[in-house]
């Protein structure tokens, strides 16, 4: 009623509204163009401007479209190996080409040097090797499955997938077992299926299936194998376990297995990984500990970022031969310092001694890694 | 005379009731209107405090079980490098999610 009122009110006196309304047109006519320009610009900064750039936040860390990365990682590691100085340069680039929303093209290299001095010469000389790591191209079919087919790293154990790039690898000497399923190349050429999901709360579920080709081609060869590796994750204490099996198709046709054991305790620093192999050409097992000083009780600012590690390794030889294992029973211990100026660049240091029927020795490593990303376009919001 | 000058107070005051009563039920639908958005606003930016804090968590226990904590990279750069990671370290599809928003913010 009240309402009815005041709108026939309204209706009663149409005149002076219009007046008035003609009053303001007139006296906005009379503003010149760029003060209108003005008034319209600060109503956008003001007002639509945070709107957009909130909305463009928002898109940023939820549907930021990817772009093209390029990464070096490369590393000088001196190796002294039974008094003998070895200088090994190395460079491994890596270029990611997301293309869509479930497409990954994804290609690793290594070109790497072995410099030693010959026998009685000076100087130092050796080769230089180059490699492809693995060129595949990935299709993120759903939550549970990628699939990915080209040369692709062989996920057997955790080692070779996970922890070989140089930068990331805690010593910088190979586990005696590494070519244990990984074979002497490390990638297979195939296909293979692989992910990750969350079995239950606090479950989750990580696996891998591949077959792989024989390939003879220069710099990329494999051997023809089928195989794979299931894991379990346990988020909340940080372990994982799992296990790897190898099938050859060629030759000897022989089986491989393995297990793998991983664990981060929150409380503290400290890392605790091992893997165990085993094949017709032998087996073996290693297990290392890192820690990272950032709880010691003094010094904290200037050793939180050391990092210790340990390593524990025995190899026991099989019934065949190969190039890439040792040829008899081998005990080895390496205990090494790192010292992080960042997360990606850091220097690098190790002493460790073997034992064997061949001989034993010991081998001391000192070197610099690091690591450099690239956006290859923008990387901001857009 | 008097009686108009009544009748012009009464409508007056009427006329200034009315308004006043128009103008305090506006200023209560605005005043709800803005508790609701306000609210909703509130209920938007803890959701994405819990995803911060849970994608900080997923980030500290997923990233370290092969590498030091990376630092941030721009964020079109950072979803290539999650997605990277999705295949190489099979992470699961909320952990990339999550990592990615936490990462980027």
């Amino acid at each position: 009623m009240l309402f009815a009122y005041v709108n026939s009110a309204k209706r009663a006196r149409p005149a002076r509204p219009q007046c008035r309304d003609h009053h303001r047109r007139a006296h906005t006519a009379a503003l010149p163009a760029w003060t209108k320009l003005t008034v319209f610009a600060s109503c956008v900064v003001l007002f639509i401007a945070p709107a957009l750039r909130a909305q463009s936040q928002a898109q940023d860390s939820a549907t930021a479209s990817p772009i093209p990365v390029f990464t070096i990682s490369s590393g000088f590691i001196t190796t002294f190996e039974g008094g003998t100085p070895h200088l090994g340069p190395l460079i491994s680039p890596l270029l990611l080409v997301p293309i869509g929303q479930n497409w990954l093209i994804e290609t690793r290299g290594t070109i790497e040097a072995d410099l030693s001095p010959p026998p009685g010469g000076s100087g130092f000389k050796g080769v230089v090797e180059k490699n492809v790591d693995y060129l595949q191209l990935d299709y993120i079919a759903n939550r549970y499955v990628t699939v990915s087919a080209g040369r692709y790293l062989v996920p057997f154990g955790i080692y070779n997938e996970r922890l070989y790039p140089i930068w990331i690898r805690n010593l910088q000497t190979d586990p005696l077992i590494l070519p244990i399923g990984a074979s002497e190349y490390g990638a297979g050429t195939g296909a293979m299926l692989r992910g990750g999901f969350d079995a239950a709360p606090g479950l989750e579920v990580n696996y891998a299936a591949y077959f792989s080709a024989h390939s003879g081609v220069s710099h990329m060869e494999s051997d023809r194998s089928v195989g794979g590796r299931a894991g379990i994750f346990l988020p909340g204490p940080r372990l994982e376990f799992g296990g790897s099996f190898q099938h050859l198709l060629q030759e000897s046709r022989t089986n491989a297995f393995g297990l793998h054991f991983e664990w981060q305790p929150s409380p503290i620093p400290l890392d605790i990984r091992a893997e165990y192999a085993r094949s017709h050409d032998g087996g073996g097992y290693w297990i290392e500990s890192a820690y990272r000083l950032s709880q010691a009780p003094k010094w904290r600012n200037r050793l939180r970022n050391v990092q210790a590690v340990a390593r524990m390794q025995q190899f026991f030889a099989g019934l065949g031969e190969s190039d890439v294992l040792p040829g008899a029973d081998t005990n080895a211990f390496e205990f090494g310092l790192n010292y992080y100026f960042r997360d990606d660049i850091r220097f690098v240091s190790s002493y460790g001694r073997q034992f064997s029927a061949q001989g034993n020795g010991n081998i001391w490593t000192l070197g610099l890694t690091a690591r450099l990303a690239l956006p290859l376009g923008h990387g901001g919001s857009k | 005379m008097t009686a108009q000058r009544w009748i012009r107070s009464g409508m007056l005051g009427l006329a200034v009731g009315i308004l006043l009563f128009a103008g305090a039920a506006g200023g209560n639908e605005g005043s709800k209107r803005s508790t609701g958005t306000a609210s909703q606003a509130a209920t938007k930016q803890q959701d994405e405090e819990t995803e911060r804090v849970e994608g900080e968590k997923r980030f500290h226990t997923n990233c370290s079980r092969c590498h030091q904590y990376p630092h941030k990279f721009p964020p079109r750069m950072m979803a290539t490098i999650v997605r990277h990671m999705r295949v190489r370290a099979t992470i699961t599809d909320e952990d990339m999610r999550l990592v990615l928003r936490y990462m980027t913010q």
